[in-house]
């Protein structure tokens, strides 16, 4: 699997390449395909390329939302 | 602007921008369903169709309320909402209450009103918990929201067979709780 470290997860923001990447619990997942994460952007609040991990905690919805998504590798630091 | 309202949330502490932008997704996600649920209702026929056609009218009309009473908020913070309306649809902060692919399955359809639904109690619940304390009348008016969003998930919930809402349908006037900032 492929590893990602956090400045390399970065580029995957929604603005510097096609692809929307975030990471959660050390695997970083593909949200391109998501209505929700257009732009890189999730409800004002959350920014892609990075490690949401901690940020779920004041999310109104559970992980089951991010676990649905296809695993592209792994956060490596 | 209400310069001075905007000033006391960003004294409490809200970044009014940030809520702002909530405040125009929900908005979009609102007319966007109002208008998806249009569709909805159309396919909502026959024998299983018919009974949940009026309930999901209710729905419908009460959500176009929830965009009527969110964008004088939107306003009064110096917000504005998108002069282009492709632009406020891709920016819901739901997506698309698309017609299923079976338009005549019923529990498809109803699947989709439910998620819509969902996603819209769990909106209203977040900015609830951001302006508690801090941002009065934001928070009036989304908890006003959230108790009618709350219902129509509950109603639909029943239907998929996910147990009983614990409520009668509405007995003439819609938006019980919202229509207050629509006078």
């Amino acid at each position: 699997m492929k590893k990602f470290t956090r400045e390399e997860l970065k580029r995957y923001n929604g603005i510097d390449d096609p692809k929307i990447y975030i990471a959660y619990k050390g695997y970083v997942y593909d949200v391109t395909e998501s209505f929700l994460w257009k732009g890189g952007r999730h409800q004002a609040i959350h920014h892609a390329g990075l490690d949401l991990t901690s940020e779920i905690r004041n999310a109104p919805h559970g992980e089951e939302f991010i676990l649905k998504f296809p695993v592209v590798g792994i956060l490596v630091d | 602007m209400a310069k001075v309202a905007r000033e006391m949330v960003e004294k409490a502490g809200v970044n009014v921008d940030q809520l702002l932008e909530l405040l125009i997704k929900n908005a979009s996600a609102e007319l966007t369903t109002y208008y998806y649920y249009t569709i909805l209702r159309a396919n909502l026929i026959g024998l299983e169709g018919e009974g949940i056609k009026e309930i999901a009218e209710t729905a419908r009309i009460e959500d176009r309320n929830h965009f009527e009473a969110l964008v004088p908020r939107i306003y009064e913070l110096g917000g504005k909402l998108p002069n282009c309306m492709k632009e406020f649809h891709d920016l819901s902060a739901c997506p698309p209450a698309r017609l299923p692919e079976n338009p005549s399955n019923v529990m498809e359809i109803l699947k989709v009103l439910v998620e819509a639904e969902r996603c819209a109690v769990r909106g209203y619940t977040y900015i609830c918990n951001l302006t508690a304390g801090k941002d009065h009348r934001t928070y009036d008016l989304s908890l006003a929201i959230l108790n009618e969003e709350i219902e129509h998930e509950s109603w639909f919930s029943e239907f998929l067979g996910e147990g009983p809402s614990g409520h009668f349908m509405r007995r003439g006037e819609t938006s019980p709780f919202v229509s207050k900032f629509l006078k």
